[in-house]
Order: structure tokens, then C-alpha cells, then sequence
């Protein structure tokens, strides 16, 4: 964190007001986002207990687990979400442009959640189901193994920084607004909300002492509160299953009722106020280059739906070594481009990394834009030398390659040297690139006296690194003999429980 | 030394009933020993809980009915038979090949449970196996004993195996799951602070019988079930840098008079509990002695700590960083409140001389908020 945005925080707190810490939303919000809001019960290994599905606020689905130790009702719970999210799925795998290579998906899916805690919840579901078996002993309806492949898929993507495909909204929010809070309690839905927009009538102190309270505001799940599950969960499953150990149906449809209820009394209100954190986040103009952004979700979904239309295999439990460390680049390389086009596209994402030292800007007080060199190839290319003064604490060293957003596109350069005096500072960049090709730089391509420029680090472009074949896999890093770590999917498929009976 | 220690920390405690470290107050203990107000609380056996609840800020640690059903079913199944399917997971899963396996079960003696019997039975059956001429190879609670800053606090862990490679192993068995090998990192945390606990509670034991540190391992055995089923799987944990460091941080309790010198002689945390166990103490007196003692609110005091409410209503109202978390707080040390961020930031207050540094980058800072848009935040 930088000074700038601790200090945003600390603003927040003295204001009792959120304060913006962007000025875009570097998130794509699709026009018609699936909302899932699942509830695990507590304690269980993941044992679903209900969800909230759909597009819109008005059209939500409750699915609700009556008995979630019961593997029947889980299995039956997990159709009954598959067949809703692959139905949401399966309408953005229709529009396709362009021809062979380079044909893809025009759209994505979005699945938004509370909390980092739905997101977890997904994940279990998505292992959970993945590798269910459609036939033999404990067959599942084929929508399940579906399901499961593509959450992990979903889950699996959203770890790459800037992608959209799976977010949780907490995250969102608190990526565009800083609260006098902490990270902590950031992550509780209604907390967040009560400092961004607070119930009318209600103080940010009163809506978050609300927050707090499951009476008022019910956690935003995976978990329910304890008090609930003691006070109203337990005796009502306890009605449901006495109901149907007496195979009386009115009674289990009216236990059945009852719970559907109390649930939907929980899951509500979280309901209502994702929604609301969605309309409020759309208001938010998103950052251009988040468009480029959705290209790279539109290829990787393009390409998981074209090897799911081939007969795909359930994800491996574990990454191979070399699968890993093809995995580990891609996500360090989204990381540092996400980062580096938020400070491009946004004036206070910039001020931020300048606050931190890792960027600068300030008015160009030297500058020798006739400077010519001789390259190793023997010809004379123009390397204009500006000196930029500064008062930002800068932390680059020399060689450091820059790019500017204030400067026209594919203008680069590089820090020559860094001088400080008193509480300035100077900085001598040489200009590397975005001149055209003439001997003499373009107009306007080479930062003039007096002009104000702003300079960050080059990402660069890295080559994607080769790594061998897996049957050339030295030993160091080739997978033990083990039960399961060989193939994809393990052997005992079908017969792996999902929860007992009782 | 140790006498009038003791006596200022049961009149600190008062009327109410001694509470033992448990669990929570141990994982309060390891991420946050520099809490004085935590550290008085807990060495006085005071109950955090009811003192929170009658200054206002009732704890939120409720457990649900679920999760304690499926943890002590899961402990039941584990255990069934002499722990039949635990063995199978030792020897399968951990590859260990334990020698004939006797169990022996501490949960009670002779119909007797109180702590200090189980306490002394314990100690003869781990003492006569550590001296090999004992039958058992696993110990089903065992009552163990950790004097924390001279008092004893009575630790049950869930089992304790011998021989397995010659020493003694804690196992713990928690519900929560381990898929595909890895289970919730700060889950483990919390169940390897507690099995720390346990490691030099033993260590504790056998050392004055004269048997060296080394008879207990610093690994735990960790059983939990496997990805989604109830049947269990097994991982070992390495606790050695976690025993470390609650063994200094044990070590430092040790000092809790340093602590109560410098109280006023008269102040309690008393409730002055009626014969109903209501209390009768006026929470506004409650609060202004608690106020009077050194807090180290965090955030994550939340996870663990009764108190912790009540500190975070005490850190807003002093408008300290503490309420914004580490991350923030790291930003500006040396500084400890928003009006001294804000007063510097806006140059309205004089640095002093190791706040210079800070001064400048946050008036650099606040310049560039102000550009950015009009928020007052700059001079």
C-alpha cells in the first residue's frame, strides 16, 4: 500500500465517508452478471445449504438443501444450480466472430458473488462435482460433472488479475472506494455498503453497528450465523427430517416450506444488497482499457468452450510441475499489466504508484531533443534526452524502461539518471521509442520545455517461457508414483462419497 | 515474589470463577502478546466474555450446533473400535509401521473427572511408557498441564501416540477438510497453536521426571476428514517455529507482575457477581477501569480475542490507526491517530524531528489527493 491510499483510508475514518481511491472501474461489469449467493452449512465439508441464483434482481431462484448431509439432496441441489448456470453459460457460447484461429465468443459470462468466501464456496462446489461419474453405481445427472468443470474453470481464471469472469463484489467495491475500516472487516458485505451508501436515514456508524448484527443484516454467507443455525435451522431440519421419517406428506411439505422460508429470510437481504452494490458499481464509468482485458476472457472462455465441445476432462487435483510454472508466469505477467493499465487509464491510480515511488510526473525543465546516436548496427537514430523535475519521493534506478501515459502511444524511454536536490528531484529520461521512423521525431513525440509528463515502468513484453515435453520432464520435477497424481482422473471416481447418509 | 502476584491477580479477577487458558485464548496469546489489557484478562483467569457483555460489546463467537455435531461425531469415528480406522490411516496414509497397539483411555478416572486427578493419572501412564515398561501406544485425552505465568492451565488434547518413531506425537482431529492435500492455511494455524500448546505442556511433564525435550516431536499429526467424505486422512505439520514462539511468548507471561506493578493498587475487572451470577458492578465504573489499562487493538483481534469489540469501540473513539489494520497503520510509523495523519498531511501540525521524513511524503501524498479532487485533504 502506498502512503496515498493509507492516507485515503485515514481520510475515510476522520470523514466517516468512503472515499474514492480510482477513478474508473477497472472491472467490466457484463450487462446481465449471474448472481450466486451460495450458503454452506457450518461445519460440513462444503455441504451446500442453499443458493440464490439469477440476471437480475427480480428473478432470483431459490435452491434450498433440506437435509444437507443427505448426498440425494446435495446431488439434487447441484443439478438444480447446473442446470441455472449452464443454461446462463451456454447463451453467450452462440455469437461467434472472426475466421479459424482467431474465431471467438463475442461475449462472457459473468458470475458475481458476495465475498472472497463465495468464490471459496465455488471452488469446493466445482471440485465436488467435477469428477462425478454420469454412470455406474452413483451416477449424477450430467449437468453436474458440467457444473463442475466449468467452476473450476470460472475459479481457476478469476486468479488472473484483471480478469472478469468471476469476482466477488466485495472486492469490487472495495477496489474503487476506501472505507475508515479495515481489510477485515471490508470483506462483510454490509459493512462495506454501510460506508459507501448507508441505508436512508441511517449514519455510517448506525449501518454498520447493523451490519454486524445477524438480527439485521445476515452474513453474506458462505456460513450462517450460529445463533440462527441454533435458534431456527436445527429444529427445522429436525422437523423436516421427523416429517419424513414418518413419510407423512403434508407434514414434509409444510417442514419443506418452513425452511425454504427461514432460508430466504437469511439470504435475502444479501440478495437485495449485491444488487444494489452492482447498480452502484455500474455508475462508476469503466476504465478503457478494461476492453482489452475482456478480449483475453473472451479467448480463454473461446477456448475452454471449444475443448468442452470436444469431450473434455475433469481439471487435475494438482498442477503438474511444468503446468505450474506455466501457470505461475502467466499470472505474475497478467499482474504487472493490470497493474500497469490502471495507472495508465487512471489519474488516481497513477498518483498512487507515484506516492510509492514506483512512478513520477512533473514538468520537463532541460531537454535536448536533437540528440543523435549511433546504434550497434551502425546507424544514427534519435535519442532525445529530457530532464523532468519532480517533487515525487522516486525509488527507479537507472536503465529502468518507461512508458507514459501522458505522451502519445508507443512512446518509451528510459531513465539515464536521478538526481536529488533539496526536496526535488531531476530525472534525465532518454526517449527510445514512438518517434516514427524519420531521422527526425515526430511532432509532438518527444516531451517539449515546460511540458508536463508522467512516467511509469514498462511491464514489457515477455516471451512465454518453453519448458519441455512431459515426457522429458527431468525426475526432480516429474510427478512421485502415487495413487492418483498419474492421470487426470483418479480411479476411484465414482465410488468417492460425497457425504454420508446420516 | 510469586505470593503477592498471585493474590493481585485473583483481586483483579474478584469474585467471579477462575478460567483456564483455553483454545481461543492461547491463539489471542500468539497473535497478539503485546496486549496488556488481553494479558492481565487472561493470567487473572478474568471471564472476558461476561466483562465485554457488560460494557456493551457482547463477543460474537457463537458456534453453530452444526459444527459442533459434526466435529465430535467425526472425534467419535475416528476413535471407534481403539481407534480402528485411525490406525489404518497411520499406517496407510503416513506410511508408519507401528509396533502392537495398545490404547489407553484418560477421559476419566475411576468415574472421577476432575483436572488435577486426571492430571495425576496421566502423568503415571505417560511417565511408565516414556520408561518403556508401559502397554499404551495411544492415549485418548490426556489431561495435561501448562503453568502460564505460575498458574496451571489444564490442556486436553485430543490424542497423544507414542512410539511413532520412538516419541511421543500430538494428534489433533479437527473437522475441517483436507482437499486434495491442502486444507484452509489458517484453520492448520489455529489447530497447530493449539497442539504447541500441548507439545510443551508434555515437555513440561516428562522434563521433571528428567526426560529430555526430545522424547516429544515437534511435528503434529494432523487428522481431518479426506476432500468431501467422513472417513479421515492424516498429514503431518511441522510446529517447531510455532512452538518456538509460543514458548517465548509462555516465557514472557511469566513477567505479568512487571505488568500488575504498575497498576493502582485498588483497580478490578470484578463484576461483583450476586448470588444469581449477575452482576452488580455499574458498566460505566467497569469501563473506566478497563480504560485505564494499556490495549493493543488489531483487526484481527476480532478472530479471537472477547475483548475484542469493545477495543475496536476504544480505538474509533480515540480515532487511532489501530482501526484501519497493519497494512495501513505500517504506512505511518511512528504515528498513532488520524488527526495527527491529517493535521501533518495538511501541514496545520510541526513534525517532530523522527516525523520529518513522514511529514514531507505525506504532504506529498495529500498534494496529489488534492489534485486529484477537491477533498480538503490538503493544505
Amino acid at each position: 500500500m502506498s502512503t496515498l491510499s493509507a492516507l485515503a483510508h485515514v481520510q475515510a475514518m476522520e470523514s466517516m465517508r468512503a472515499v474514492p481511491l480510482t477513478e474508473f472501474r477497472h472491472r467490466r461489469l457484463s450487462s446481465r452478471p449471474l448472481v450466486i449467493i451460495p450458503l454452506a452449512m457450518a461445519g460440513e465439508a462444503g455441504a451446500p445449504l442453499a443458493a440464490m441464483v439469477g440476471t437480475a434482481r427480480r428473478n432470483g431462484t431459490l435452491l434450498v438443501v433440506a437435509q444437507p448431509r443427505n448426498r440425494d439432496q446435495r446431488f439434487a441441489f447441484a443439478a438444480g444450480l447446473g442446470r441455472i448456470v449452464m443454461e446462463y453459460i451456454n447463451s453467450f457460447r452462440q455469437d461467434r466472430s472472426g475466421e479459424g484461429e482467431r474465431s471467438r465468443y463475442t461475449d462472457t459470462p459473468q458470475i458475481l458473488v458476495p465475498n472472497p468466501g463465495g468464490v471459496r464456496t465455488l471452488a469446493d462446489l466445482g471440485r465436488m462435482c467435477r469428477f462425478r461419474a454420469t454412470t455406474g453405481p452413483y451416477a449424477v445427472p450430467e449437468v453436474v460433472p458440467e457444473l463442475g468443470m466449468w467452476l473450476t474453470f470460472l475459479v481457476d481464471r478469476a486468479e488472473q488479475a484483471g480478469s472478469s469472469v468471476l469476482l466477488p463484489v466485495t472486492g469490487m467495491l472495495a477496489e474503487h472506494w476506501a472505507t475508515g475500516q479495515s481489510t477485515l472487516e471490508n470483506q462483510n458485505l454490509a459493512s462495506l455498503m454501510a460506508w459507501i451508501a448507508p441505508p436512508p436515514g441511517l449514519s455510517v456508524e448506525q449501518a454498520m453497528a447493523d451490519a454486524e448484527n445477524p438480527d439485521v443484516c445476515p452474513p453474506a454467507g458462505p456460513s450462517t450465523s450460529p445463533e440462527f443455525d441454533n435458534r431456527d435451522l436445527a429444529p427445522a431440519i429436525r422437523n423436516f427430517d421427523e416429517a419424513s421419517a414418518l413419510g407423512d406428506p403434508q407434514a414434509l411439505a409444510d417442514a419443506e416450506s418452513d425452511l425454504r422460508e427461514l432460508i430466504a429470510g437469511q439470504i435475502q437481504p444479501t440478495w437485495r444488497m449485491v444488487w444494489q452494490a452492482i447498480s452502484l458499481l455500474r455508475s462508476v464509468p469503466e476504465a478503457p482499457r478494461a476492453a482489452k482485458r475482456f478480449e483475453s476472457d473472451c479467448r480463454a472462455f473461446t477456448a475452454y468452450s471449444d475443448y468442452q465441445d470436444t469431450g473434455a476432462l475433469p481439471q487435475r487435483k494438482r498442477d503438474t510441475a511444468i503446468g505450474a510454472a506455466r501457470r505461475l508466469g502467466q499470472l505474475e505477467h497478467a499482474l504487472a499489466e493490470f497493474e500497469a493499465d490502471m495507472a495508465f487509464d487512471d489519474r488516481f491510480v497513477l498518483a498512487d504508484r507515484r506516492s510509492a515511488g514506483e512512478a513520477f510526473a512533473g514538468t520537463v525543465v532541460e531537454a535536448e531533443p536533437g540528440r543523435m546516436v549511433t546504434t550497434d548496427k551502425n546507424s544514427r537514430v534519435p535519442r532525445p534526452l529530457v530532464t523532468v523535475l519532480t517533487e515525487d519521493p522516486l525509488r527507479l534506478a537507472a536503465d529502468t524502461k518507461l512508458i507514459s501515459p501522458s505522451m502519445p502511444t508507443g512512446h518509451k524511454a528510459k531513465v539515464v539518471s536521478v538526481r536529488r536536490v533539496g526536496g526535488t528531484t531531476r530525472v534525465t529520461v532518454e526517449i527510445t521509442g514512438g518517434m516514427g521512423r524519420a531521422r527526425v521525431p515526430k511532432q509532438g513525440t518527444v516531451p517539449e520545455l515546460g511540458q508536463y509528463v508522467a512516467y511509469l515502468p514498462d511491464p514489457g513484453w515477455r516471451p512465454s517461457p518453453q519448458f519441455p515435453a512431459s515426457d522429458a520432464t527431468p525426475w526432480t520435477h516429474s510427478a512421485p508414483d502415487g495413487n492418483d497424481t498419474e492421470s487426470a482422473v483418479p480411479e476411484n471416481t465414482a465410488a468417492e462419497e460425497w457425504g454420508n447418509e446420516d | 515474589m510469586k505470593a503477592p502476584v498471585d493474590g493481585r491477580l485473583a483481586a483483579l479477577r474478584g469474585s467471579g470463577k477462575r478460567l483456564d487458558y483455553n483454545a481461543r485464548s492461547l491463539a489471542a496469546l500468539e497473535n497478539n502478546p503485546r496486549c496488556t489489557l488481553r494479558a492481565l484478562l487472561d493470567a487473572s483467569g478474568s471471564n472476558k466474555a461476561a466483562i465485554a457483555a457488560h460494557v456493551g460489546h457482547p463477543p460474537a463467537f457463537g458456534q453453530s450446533v452444526f459444527a459442533i455435531t459434526r466435529g465430535n461425531a467425526f472425534e467419535a469415528m475416528v476413535k471407534d473400535n481403539g481407534c480402528a480406522e485411525l490406525l489404518r490411516v497411520l499406517r496407510e496414509t503416513l506410511e508408519l509401521t507401528l509396533p502392537e497397539v495398545a490404547y489407553e483411555d484418560l477421559n476419566d478416572v475411576g468415574g472421577n473427572g476432575r483436572s488435577d486427578k486426571r492430571y495425576e493419572r496421566t502423568e503415571e501412564v505417560l511417565l511408565r511408557a516414556a520408561r518403556g515398561d508401559g502397554e499404551g501406544t495411544l492415549f485418548d485425552h490426556p489431561m495435561l498441564r501448562l503453568l502460564i505465568g505460575g498458574h496451571p492451565a489444564y490442556l486436553e488434547p485430543d490424542l497423544v501416540a507414542f512410539r511413532i518413531d520412538g516419541r511421543f506425537h500430538v494428534m489433533e482431529i479437527k473437522s475441517f477438510p483436507i482437499i486434495d492435500g491442502q486444507a484452509d492455511p489458517t484453520q492448520v494455524r489455529a489447530a497447530t497453536t493449539q497442539a504447541c500448546a500441548y507439545i510443551i505442556a508434555l515437555r513440561d511433564l516428562l522434563g521433571r521426571a528428567g526426560i529430555g525435550a526430545e522424547a516429544v516431536s515437534d511435528t503434529i499429526v494432523l487428522v481431518a476428514p479426506k476432500d468431501f467424505t467422513n472417513r479421515p486422512t492424516a498429514a503431518f505439520v511441522d510446529a517447531r517455529k510455532q512452538v518456538a514462539a509460543l514458548t517465548r511468548q509462555l516465557s514472557r507471561i511469566e513477567r505479568i507482575g512487571e505488568l500488575v506493578d504498575l497498576l493502582p493498587d485498588d483497580l478490578t475487572f470484578d463484576l461483583y457477581l450476586d448470588e444469581d451470577e449477575q452482576p452488580r458492578r455499574p458498566p460505566e465504573e467497569l469501563a473506566e477501569t478497563l480504560d485505564q489499562v494499556l490495549k493493543t487493538y488489531r483487526p484481527d483481534c476480532l478472530n479471537h480475542c472477547e475483548m475484542a469489540f469493545y477495543c475496536r469501540s476504544r480505538a474509533r473513539a480515540e480515532a487511532s490507526l489501530d482501526v484501519l489494520g497493519p497494512v495501513v497503520r505500517e504506512q505511518f510509523g511512528g504515528i498513532d491517530t488520524t488527526t495527527m495523519v491529517m493535521g501533518l498531511a495538511r501541514g496545520e501540525l510541526k513534525p517532530s524531528e523522527d516525523q520529518v521524513e513522514m511529514a514531507a511524503a505525506l504532504r506529498h501524498a495529500a498534494r496529489l489527493r488534492a489534485e486529484l479532487e477537491d477533498l480538503g485533504g490538503a493544505a
